[in-house]
């Protein structure tokens, strides 16, 4: 299990989208609602304006007298939502004269014009108008709820089907999320139906989404990389057991060979052949272990920086011997003072290896020159000879396991290889080139590796 | 009975080399493909020992050009590689025989012996002609069921004459088919062995074909 809980894109989803979609409707619904409100306003305002007008009108055209019993007909039925008061000046007082009295009385703070005053528990919107003596003042009022009444209408009108239409939104969210992501099913079977043995990338040519081809293509790309490393495993067990099984044969060709000799020189020829073949085998057997240990999984933590001289100089005395039982010079010329982070087992074993193919190879009586050298952020080790060289073309197929160069020799084609891996898992530049100059004109060869130099921690004092 | 020897392993070709001249044949080792084509190219063996991995020229690709210019000349195949496709594929480009290393001498040594025989379309391994019987394996010769003492060169001369019996072989054939290009040849060689198997054998079994070569058959044709 890993740390974040899994989850459903399907449900994750539907819940976003109908929360977002929710959230939108109600949203303008409220947009609707002021909007509606705003327009009551003006309606109901206009209707009471009206109202006072046509009041006023009555009142000051004298016919007041006839209109109060109307009015009090009007006051009983109940049925207008619109209060009203119609106050008269006499003797400079101002009097009420008639009024809606199922409401009460207004109170004598309404002003001319438009004004909102709480009046029986609730906020009601006046409206008082005067005739031009100012003899008459008709006012007017509604309950405020009942334009709030109207523009919630309107607004609900709006919400709920969208509220009720919610539930089949998610729906739809539901079937339309499964349905576009059955490509992502599709692909989980067939990467599921993958036979670990034999890997084989998907196939391409089944349509997929833009947003799930690129994983496609990524695990296509992972297969052949993987299938790759297989192959590259599977034919280096081919190639050791080829490495293994030639000088096996020639130990039993030679002991067979040995055993039914005529002669004295031929069996001790057969017998020196079947020694020198079980030296043979040894070495290639520890260079395959050799190779085996130069594993990343091997290293632990990152090297620490080191000056490489003293690693050159004790593998360059160690085959010393080698090199003059071929009567071969080995010169060491290496700088101190560099700094390579390096696993220092690894640089032995390269630099012994490049050291020990140039003496194998370089032929008798050559001259071997190992040299390091440091030129600001470049380490650089390089081992060249004198001897035969390898064609430029044919100096990238050396590092290859198993390849010998032309020349004949008793090594096992692996220590280049082994040096190729150590320089690749160092971060190291590994390269062949022209070496030592011959006396015939043409050149040796030369191996380098080249390190970047380690940053080293700066003491205080310099 | 001389063979080319192709391979690559210098330890190995040395034992294959002297084992197989132990056992009776003349051997030409060669350890790379170039140098094989040159030289199945202008001689003629009476088998081939091709090792798979070789430098400059890959086994399979000298066996593919040996049959492309139509040449039976029987091919043994020396591998490490057990995989049967490669084994397929040996034989699919014309090898008439594989052995996978490590192998024996006398193993070597009987599928070669049987490489020759099936390449002269003779199924039974001893070789009859006349009174005459020689037996490739043990490498014995007999007149009338008796025992004849021979030396491997003699032995060889016979062999030769006859696998290939009731035809002319020109000294030079005879020749290429007995010695190793480091064998010392004696210019009159050739006549000593005739004169000494004529001497062991009974002077009918081989005749002078004068200024061509010999020939070895049963009845001598009537003066």
């Amino acid at each position: 299990m890993s740390g974040t809980p899994a989850y459903s894109l399907r449900r994750r989803l539907v819940w976003l989208l109908t929360s977002a979609v929710a959230a939108i409707w109600l949203l303008s619904a409220w947009v609707v609602y002021q909007r509606a409100h705003d327009e009551a306003d003006a309606l109901f305002d206009a209707q009471l304006t009206q109202v006072a007008d046509t009041l006023l009108a009555i009142v000051a055209g004298g016919e007041i007298e006839d209109v109060v019993e109307e009015l009090h007909e009007h006051r009983r039925s109940d049925s207008v939502p619109i209060a009203f008061e119609v106050w008269h000046r006499k003797h400079g007082q101002m009097q009420r004269l008639v009024t809606s009295a199922r409401h009460g009385e207004f109170g004598s703070a309404v002003t001319p014009g438009f004004s909102e005053h709480p009046y029986q528990g609730g906020r009601w919107r006046f409206y008082a108008v005067q005739d031009a003596d100012a003899e008459y003042q008709v006012v007017v009022g509604q309950a405020h709820a009942s334009r709030e009444g109207l523009a919630r209408e309107i607004g609900l009108s709006l919400l709920i089907p969208a509220l009720l239409a919610l539930p089949l939104m998610a729906l739809a969210v539901w079937w339309g999320v499964g349905r576009s992501l059955r490509p992502v099913n599709t692909l989980a079977r067939q990467v599921g139906a993958l036979d670990a043995q034999a890997l084989t990338p998907l196939d391409e040519s089944l349509a997929l989404p833009n947003e799930i081809a690129p994983l496609r293509a990524a695990l296509n790309a992972l297969i052949r990389r993987i299938t790759e490393a297989f192959e590259n495993e599977r034919r280096f067990t081919a190639d050791a057991a080829h490495e293994l099984r030639t000088p096996l044969a020639a130990l039993k060709i030679q002991a067979q060979v040995a055993q039914r000799a005529q002669t004295t020189d031929s069996r001790q020829h057969a017998l020196t052949q079947v020694i020198a073949g079980v030296d043979r085998m040894t070495h290639l057997v520890e260079q395959l272990l050799t190779l085996a240990r130069v594993d990343p999984a091997s290293q632990g933590s990152a090297p620490l920086p080191l000056d490489p001289a003293g690693i050159v100089a004790s593998v360059c005395a160690e085959l010393q011997p080698q090199a003059e039982r071929h009567a071969q010079s080995l010169t060491v010329e290496a700088a101190e003072g560099c700094s390579i982070a390096v696993t220092a087992t690894w640089l032995q074993i390269a630099l012994r290896n490049l050291v020990d193919n140039a003496l194998r190879y370089a032929g008798e009586g050559a001259r071997i020159e190992v040299r390091l050298a440091c030129s600001g952020p470049a380490c650089t080790l390089s081992v060249a000879d004198d001897g035969p060289g390898v064609a430029p073309d044919l100096r990238s197929q050396l590092s290859a396991r198993f390849v010998r160069g032309e020349v004949e020799s008793e090594g096992c084609g692996l220590g280049l290889s082994i040096v190729a891996r150590i320089a690749t898992l160092s971060h190291a530049e590994f390269e062949l080139g022209d070496g030592l100059p011959r006396a015939d004109g043409g050149h040796g060869l030369a191996a380098t590796l080249r390190f970047s130099a380690a940053k080293l921690a700066k003491s205080p004092a310099g | 009975m001389r063979i080319l020897l192709v391979e690559d392993d210098r330890m190995l070709g040395d034992g294959l080399q002297a084992g197989l001249t132990q056992a009776g044949y003349a051997v030409d080792w060669l350890r790379d493909g170039e140098a094989a084509v040159a030289a199945l190219s202008t001689e003629t063996f009476a088998a081939v020992v091709l090792d798979l991995g070789l430098p400059k020229r890959d086994g399979l690709s000298v066996l593919q050009w040996l049959r492309g210019r139509h040449d039976a000349t029987p091919v043994l195949i020396l591998t490490a590689r057990d995989q049967l496709e490669d084994k397929v594929r040996g034989l699919d480009l014309g090898a008439d025989d594989y052995v996978l290393k490590p192998f024996d001498l006398d193993e070597i040594a009987a599928r070669l012996r049987a490489l020759v025989r099936r390449a002269h379309g003779r199924p039974e391994p001893v070789l009859a002609l006349g009174e005459i019987e020689l037996n490739p394996a043990a490498r014995t010769v007999a007149r009338s069921g008796l025992p004849v003492e021979l030396t491997p060169r003699e032995f060889d001369l016979l062999h030769l004459l006859l696998e290939n019996a009731d035809r002319v072989l020109t000294r030079r054939t005879l020749e290429e088919q007995l010695y190793t290009w480091n064998d010392a040849v004696d210019s009159n060689a050739l006549e000593v062995h005739i004169h000494h198997l004529r001497r062991k054998l009974g002077s009918e079994l081989i005749r002078t074909v004068r200024g061509v070569g010999y020939i070895a058959s049963a009845t001598p044709p009537q003066p």
